[in-house]
């Protein structure tokens, strides 16, 4: 060790290591830029470096995956539960928001008829297999107040009427049954009356008919046709539907027209029965209402 | 000692050649680890530099303690020159012990290693953290410079199987006669 002090080598390797100190202090003065030496291998490494670090995270990530499995797996089973804890109250929201949507439309449709007695929004359980005239069940019977003959509703205009009555689901017969006959009149002028008949030719196109037209009636494409209310069966001004075209009746002696109805009947999941109105005739049993 | 053959000479340069670049593409690989990703990472290089100081003169170790030292402050991101400064210093010093006192063995190299390694987070602690009295600065040394020092021991070991993998294949062997056997014997004899 001696020898290798006073050696030539240990000279040449203490300047070697000065002079690295020596750049280390230069550096400092350099006010926070690079040495050009440090500059241009930074340069050089810069490709090398870049596909190294991408090399790099694709590996820690890989690697990632197996040291935090547990972790993950735990925090999967909780991200599992909280989603099922939301999806849970994404289904009461969606209740809930269906039922204000419900109330808003009992709301206005009170607003304009106070005097309609309603029940709660009745769900429609199903359409009535193979009905051409799309009659359904709904969620509600005698049990909430309705009886044969009620008025069903929604907040657009005229469904139907209830026909068979149970204790807590009742079937509706639609505006587009010929079975079902509704006095209109049009809401512009009360002399253009006539009578709401379904057949098979409108309903397959979701139509209904208002027939027994008076020749030399006013009325003309776009009119909406109302309830007369003259029968008791159905409340007075309530929506039907809106006439789409005209023509002669096959009989000779009245007009026909095909009426398109206010709500879309083939596609209804809930709807309101009317149990009550002013001027409901109580004694009624059949479901034909003449003007 | 015995003299070489031009063939023999011209291989024993190719050799050294391919060793020196061989260490310097060891080198550069473990910068390039070093910078890469956002993981906490060993200083690979201090054990590359300890690895080649082992088995090489001074100068040699120096030059590749320095340039070692200078990859860890671009990559580490401190003062151009300082840790060349204490690699070169200690790669000199690590040539000198093995030239003079220490036997090629995994140990030595290991325990050598980890001495220069804490020395290294230490000072890097001192200087870069604890001086500027940082708030719960204890954490670092705790947190971060101890791992980081655990991380370069454990991959020292890897280090070292290549380093010696090349040194083993490449690096040239002392070729004495028999003569010289002889006189090494006697002399160690008495």
């Amino acid at each position: 060790m001696r020898d290798f002090l006073k050696s030539t080598k240990f000279k040449v390797l203490l300047f070697f290591v000065a002079f690295l100190i020596g750049i280390m202090v230069y550096s400092v003065t350099r006010g926070g830029y690079s040495l050009r030496g440090v500059s241009f291998f930074n340069t050089i490494t810069k490709p090398f470096r870049s596909a190294s670090n991408g090399i790099s995270r694709g590996v820690e990530d890989t690697l990632d995956k197996y040291t935090h499995a547990s972790e993950y797996y735990e925090e999967n089973q909780q991200l599992k539960e909280e989603i099922g804890r939301l999806n849970r109250e994404l289904t009461e929201y969606e209740a809930l928001k269906a039922e204000v949507e419900e109330l808003r439309e009992l709301v206005s449709i009170k607003q304009e008829h106070e005097d309609f007695e309603y029940t709660e929004a009745c769900d429609v359980i199903g359409y009535i297999t193979n009905d051409p005239f799309m009659s359904f069940t709904i969620a509600k019977g005698k049990a909430e107040g309705i009886t044969p003959n009620c008025p069903v509703v929604t907040a657009e205009g005229l469904v139907g009427i209830t026909v068979d009555v149970s204790e807590h689901t009742s079937t509706v017969r639609t505006i587009l049954s010929p079975d079902l006959s509704v006095a209109a009149v049009n809401s512009k002028s009360n002399k253009d009356m006539g009578i709401i008949e379904g057949d098979i030719l409108s309903a397959e196109s979701g139509n209904t008919r208002l027939i027994h037209i008076n020749k030399g009636n006013t009325l003309k494409k776009g009119d909406l046709i109302i309830t007369s209310g003259t029968s008791g069966l159905f409340p007075k001004d309530y929506s039907i539907g809106k006439i789409k075209s005209i023509s002669p009746d096959s009989n000779g002696i009245s007009d026909c027209a095909v009426i398109e109805p206010c709500c879309d009947v083939t596609r209804l999941s809930s709807v309101y029965v009317i149990t009550n109105f002013t001027g409901k005739r109580e004694d009624l049993n059949e479901n034909k209402d003449t003007p | 000692m015995r003299i070489r053959t031009p063939r023999e000479q011209r291989i024993l340069y190719f050799k050294t050649i391919l060793r020196w670049t061989l260490y310097y593409l060891v080198i550069f690989l473990c910068f390039l680890i070093m910078t890469s990703g956002t993981w906490t990472k060993p200083i690979l290089l201090v054990p590359c530099a300890v690895a080649i100081a082992v088995g090489n003169g001074q100068y040699s170790s120096a030059v590749s303690g320095a340039f070692c030292g200078f990859l860890i402050d671009i990559a580490c991101g401190k003062l151009v020159g300082y840790n060349a400064a204490l690699l070169a210093v200690f790669c000199i010093i690590i040539s000198l012990l093995y030239e003079l006192y220490l036997r090629n063995k995994f140990v030595n190299y290991i325990v050598i290693t980890a001495v220069l390694a804490y020395i290294q987070c230490w000072l890097d602690y001192k200087f870069y953290y604890e001086m500027w009295e940082y708030d719960n600065v204890e954490r670092i040394f705790s947190q971060l410079s101890m791992k980081v020092w655990a991380l370069t021991i454990i991959s020292a070991c890897l280090i070292y199987i290549i380093i010696e993998f090349i040194n083993k294949k490449l690096m040239p062997k002392n070729h004495v006669t028999i003569e010289e056997a002889i006189n090494t014997a006697i002399r160690s004899e008495k």
